[in-house]
This record gives C-alpha cells, structure tokens and sequence, in this order.
C-alpha cells in the first residue's frame, strides 16, 4: 500500500473521532449557564423584545439539533459558524489567530527535540555519570515545574531584571517591517526571534524534559542489544555506534510521544499566550468562554481536535518510514 | 602442539565487581588455538564460556575487568599487565590500546557470531548496509567494492539471488538465513580467527546441521581458525579438533576431540557426555548432571566441581585443582583437573568419599566449611 493511500485512509478514519468532538463540545458548552446576547449587552438594559429578535437573528431560538445540524452542513463547506461577539466568521478569526499559535507550539517543539536528544544520548552513553545526573536533574526541575510559572520566572529574569529580551507579545515574521517601525527585513527577524525566545522556552520545558528521559532510557536500551555489541565487535567506533547504530531505532518512541504531545502543547499554549500576551487561538478561545461566544469555542475545539488527529496520523507514517518492519498494511 | 600458536591465553581471569560481591567469571584459564584449527571451548550456561571468548576481544561490558593474564595473537599483545612501580598492576608497554584493538585487532583480525541471529542484525538498516559498513571499515575498500565483496559472499554462504536480498530488512530473512549472513559478515572481514559464541543453539536442528556443514566447507577453503563456544557436545564432535570444557570460570579439561570422547579424563566432562543422546549408545533415560552449578558469586572450595562429582572425596574439597597433562601417551597432551589422576600425588585413593549429607553441607556453606567440621560431623 502506498504511503498516499494509507495517508487518506488513515484520515477518512479520523472523521468519526471529529464528528464525536463536535457533537460533545456542542453539548458542554450549552450546558454552561448563561448565554451569549446577555454576555454581550451585560451593561444595557435590553427588553424582551429585543432579546428575541436577536435570538432568532442568530438561530438561537432553535433546538439543540437543529442548531448542531446546520454547524455540521457549514463544516462541510469550510464554515466554522459566526461569531456573535466578533461579529465575523469563526473561519477567518481561527485563520488570523492561528499563525502566532503555530510559530509557538512549532517552535517550542523544536526547542524541545533539538536539546533533548542529544542530551539524552550524552546521558545515556556516559550513564551513572556526571552528564546523566545533571540531566536528570533538569528533566525533573522541568516535569514538575508549570509552564505559566517557568514563564513568569523567565520574564522576571530576562525581561524585567536583565532587560535582554521582550517581556510579552509576538512580532510577526509575515508582516511589513514598516509596520512595526523597522528598518529592514532582517531586522524584523532578529525581532521576531527575540519576542519569541522566551514563551518558547516557557512552553518546551516540559516537552524537553519528558523527551530526554525517554531519550535517555531507549538509547539506553538500544546500546544494549547485540547488534550494538556486533558492531563493536567489529571495531565500529562509539561514535558511529551512538549515531548511526542506536540512534534510529531509540527514536521511534520519541515520534510517538512528540504525535501524541502536539495537544498538550496546544493546551499548554493557551495559558502561555496569556502569560506573554500573545493573540493566538489560545487566547481567542478564553476570552470565548468567557463570552459565551460557543461558536467560536466549537470552531476552535473542532480545530485543535482536527491538529491532533492529524499529528497521529503524521505519527504513524512517520513511524513506518523509520521502521522497515511496519508494513502499511496493518499487520507486522 | 606447535610452538607459534596463532592465539595464546595465559591464566586469564576475568572478574566483575558487583554490588554483592566480586565475581570470578573466568578463572586463570589457558589454551591455543592453532592456525585453520576449530577449537571448542564447552560448558553449561554460567561457565563463562561467552566471557572469557569476548575477553579475546578486550569486550567486556560494565562491571566486568580482565584482571590477570596474557593474551597474545600472531606477534601482538591482546592482553598483558605488569607490577607497576607502586606494586599495582598497570598496562605491559606493549599492549594495544583501545584504538588499536577497535581498529587493527577487531573485526580484520578476529571476527564474531553471536548466538542470536535475530538479535544480531540492526532492524532499521538493511542487511546490505551492515554487511557493506563492516567490510569497507575492515578491508579498508571502497563502498562500490565492499558492495559486490558482500554479494558475492551472500552467494558463498549459500543465498540465492544474493544482489537482491541485498537490499532487504533483516526482518525479511529467516534464521538460518541470518546466521548464514552473519557468517558471510565474517569472513568477509578476512579474519584470522572467527569466534563463533554458540552460533547454531537459536536455530532448529536440521538448519543447524547445514550450518555446520557450510562453516566446515568454508574454513576448509578460507583456512579461518575458529573458537567454538557451545554447550553441545554433539556439536563440539561434529566440528572440532581440539577442545577445552569448562566449568564455573575454569577450563576442567582441554584435549583433542577423540581423547576428549573417547578417554575421558575429567569426571564432569564424563557426565556431559551422559546427559547428550548418542546414536551409538543405547538408555533408557539420558542421565541429567545432579544438581546445578554453583553461584560464581560463592563458588565452592577446592575443586568446583565436587559439589556435584559422583565420585567426590573429601580431599576434593580441599584441594584446587589445577590443569595438569595427564596423558599416558607422549604424543598427546591431555590435560584434566581431576584430582583422581596420580599426577595431582593428594591421596586420592586414601580420602573418605564424600556423601550426599556432606555434599550438600558443602553446598549450602560453600566456602566456609573446613575439614574438621565435616570430619566431626561423620
């Protein structure tokens, strides 16, 4: 089977797990009490009247089904739903707020494997010494720290103490220079990667630390089989035993944990956008929630449901490109 | 035996210093393994058969050290250790260091097989990739050239259509088909010396038969040396010419292959033979070695093997046996650690045998039981 086939499938399989997502999303949020028109016209006084025909305007006065239903025909073509408070398509408010989500949570997990591998396969080749320790103690340090608060330590620190870097907001690479006020395309990088440094850290921490440690163990146990011991054997050196010989199979567990983390990451974005002020779909979906404004909460429910079934699917190709023992069709 | 042996072990003890105590795995042991000779080195599981052949290699994991001996190889030294001046051993001068074991000794010199043929290749690389790796990095050839060097040895060890297989999974080969590529990886390498650590025990029996008979063929052509470990002594008389048993880190007897069959001068030797099926002998139930081996960790004084011996006496406790020629033929050297034989001059013959009620005290308290307890206990 080929990988594009096995790719649609695998994706056509995906839409029940979303049809499932909208369904429960749709229910919680109309369980919550109170209700977008009084959110929005909290400080005036609005008559009966006037409550109705908004409601009808809106479609709020229809039942639950049929209000479900015709979310469900406008996700067929696209259509996310109107948001009440924005007063413009869900769509496009995902759209322009997704960008700034994605620099994050990309990123925060490059950050994340670009330091954790190679730390956990120092840490494993030099085990019970110094290097091991040290990282064990950072993978500790980062698995029970929060995010919110590696990030307020950071903005303390770089930000108010040393002055050194930005202490909230995002440049956007993708925007004039002029818009900012800068003088030249790279100084307009230069910017963007200073406001983005910190919320990258404060959000990859965790995934580092969790990616080292599993880095360390399989790499561990990788260094242990005999094909590794037949290598030596034949006078491979350690260097090339550590990165070519070990290295590949000790990575398949990571693939599988960075798939399954793309959510958390996301999760986890949503409080770091707050913590640095940055407008992402992160922080479009509180101030939402707090709205009421369950349209664009749906919507972006729906999205974030939708990344993370597609970052399995990217999992498991992946996983059968790096291991010649995964055939695509199902069985090993 | 000729007096330049392709490989030398002189009193080679290997220990590992565990959290419960020290390990002697390999205990002072030595042979010679001559030019284009298959030499057995035999044993149960836990003799240190794997040790002490990964130790010609200077590859001894973790806790483990080579901590006395010499190992020499052609004109080079493996292996040897001098008193340094503050009365600590310390590297001979003329050892190799790690750089030149990995790149002058390993692999172009003394190549491996492992047991485990399913273990033995990388999953993630195809088998031509490894084969081709090893080869270019041993024969100091272009990739081009290791490639068709390892097709053509693929086809020397028997596998049909060896160009397309090349390029094929390990995964996508059986057992015996990736013992034969192991064999093929080795010779490749042009060593001198192959060390083949129990290499047929993992496949079924008819594939070990024809992997017996491919490596005979193939030694014969190459004129490769082999160091045979196994713990079959059908194997050992399918294929060896000359052949060390050992017993809980000690080599308890090293003899030609028919005097080891047929003049057996080592009781334990004796009793492995009696637990193998023989074609030419017919019993009722094969006869198992009472007992197990005893933990290396607390090995039992005098001879080691005495815990089990049936024909134990209690001089046997006492005394360690060492490795000694026992032949009554001049042209043949025998060597046994039995303190049966007259050589040993402890009295055998006038020592008390000793019970199974003595045995097992010996065994539960092994090491710490003197004579005098044993003997007021009787």
């Amino acid at each position: 089977m080929s990988i594009l086939r096995y790719a649609i499938d695998r994706i056509l399989q995906t839409i029940p797990v979303l049809i499932g997502v909208s369904l429960i999303t749709f229910l919680f949020i109309n369980a919550l009490p109170g209700d977008v028109i009084s959110a929005l016209y909290a400080d005036q006084a609005l008559g009966e009247e006037s409550i109705r025909a908004l409601e009808e305007r809106h479609g709020l006065n229809e039942s639950f089904f049929e209000r479900y239903l015709s979310f469900m025909a406008g996700i067929l073509q696209g259509d996310l739903g109107y948001s009440i408070h924005y007063e413009t398509s869900v769509t496009s408010l995902v759209l322009t707020r997704a960008g700034p989500t994605l620099m994050l949570t990309l990123s925060a997990f490059a950050f994340a494997i670009v330091t954790a591998i190679p730390l956990g396969a120092i840490a494993a080749s030099r085990r019970n010494q110094s290097p091991d320790h040290l990282s064990r103690i950072v993978a500790l340090f980062g698995v029970s720290t929060p995010s919110f608060w590696v990030g307020i330590m950071l903005i303390v620190i770089f930000a108010v103490t040393l002055g050194w870097l930005p202490s909230g907001g995002l440049v956007y690479p993708w925007r004039a220079p002029g818009h900012y006020g800068f003088d030249s395309q790279l100084e307009l990088y230069v910017q963007t990667v200073q406001s983005l440094l910190l919320p990258m850290i404060a959000l990859g921490t965790m995934q580092m630390a969790m990616l080292m440690r599993i880095e360390r163990s399989e790499m561990v146990e990788t260094l242990q089989r005999d094909y590794i011991q037949l290598a030596r054997a034949y006078g491979v050196s350690e260097r090339t035993i550590l990165r070519k010989h070990a290295f590949r199979e000790a990575q398949l567990p990571i693939i599988t944990i960075v798939g399954l983390n793309i959510s958390t990451a996301l999760g986890g974005s949503v409080v770091i956008e707050q913590v640095f002020d940055i407008n992402g779909i992160g922080k479009l979906l509180l101030s939402a929630i707090e709205l009421r404004d369950f349209q664009v909460v749906t919507g972006i429910t729906l999205v974030l449901a939708a990344i993370f079934v597609i970052g399995v699917v990217i999992t498991d190709i992946a996983y059968a490109y790096i291991d010649p023992r995964i055939t695509l069709d199902g069985g090993e | 035996m000729s007096s330049n042996p392709l490989l030398s072990v002189e009193g080679l003890t290997v220990q590992f210093f565990t959290d419960r105590g020290t390990v002697t795995a390999v205990n002072e042991i030595s042979f010679e393994i001559q030019e284009e000779e298959i030499v057995g080195l035999v044993g149960e599981s836990g003799a240190g058969k794997s040790v002490a052949s990964m130790s010609l290699l200077r590859l001894i994991n973790g806790p483990g050290r080579i901590v006395e001996g010499e190992i020499r190889y052609k004109d080079r030294t493996l292996f040897a250790l001098e008193e340094g001046p503050d009365g600590e051993p310390r590297k001979r001068e003329d050892m190799l260091s790690d750089e030149e074991m990995r790149t002058e000794i390993r692999g172009n010199e003394i190549a491996v097989i492992f047991q485990d043929p399913m273990e033995s290749l990388n999953p993630v690389y195809t088998v031509g990739n490894q084969l081709q790796e090893f080869i270019k990095l041993n024969r100091d050839i272009s990739k081009k050239e290791a490639r068709s060097e390892a097709i053509r040895m693929l086809r020397e060890v028997g596998i049909s259509d060896a160009a397309e297989r090349y390029e094929k999974y390990p995964h996508e080969f059986s057992g015996g088909m990736r013992q034969r590529v192991l064999i093929a990886m080795a010779l490749a390498c042009k060593p001198n010396l192959i060390i083949a650590d129990e290499p047929t025990t993992a496949l079924d029996v008819t594939i070990e038969g024809q992997i017996l008979d491919l490596v005979q063929d193939l030694q014969e052509k190459y004129g490769t040396s082999f160091l045979w470990v196994t713990h079959d002594m059908g194997v050992v008389a399918d294929i060896c010419e000359q052949v060390n048993v050992m017993y809980l880190g000690n080599i308890v007897e090293q003899a030609p292959v028919d005097d080891i069959f047929y003049n057996t001068k080592h009781l334990y030797t004796d009793a492995l033979l009696d637990s193998m099926p023989r074609p030419d002998r017919t019993v009722e139930r094969l006869k198992a070695i009472k007992g197990v081996m005893p933990s290396a960790i607390d090995p039992p004084e005098g001879c080691p093997f005495h815990t089990r011996c049936p024909d134990a006496r209690q001089v046997c406790e006492q005394t360690h046996p060492d490795l000694r020629d026992v032949s009554d033929d001049a042209n043949i050297i025998h060597r046994s650690a039995c303190l049966k034989h007259d050589i040993f001059n402890v009295n055998y013959e006038g020592s008390l045998p000793m019970t199974d009620e003595t045995k097992r005290q010996a065994n539960t308290s092994a090491g710490t039981t003197s004579v005098n307890e044993t003997g007021a206990d009787r």
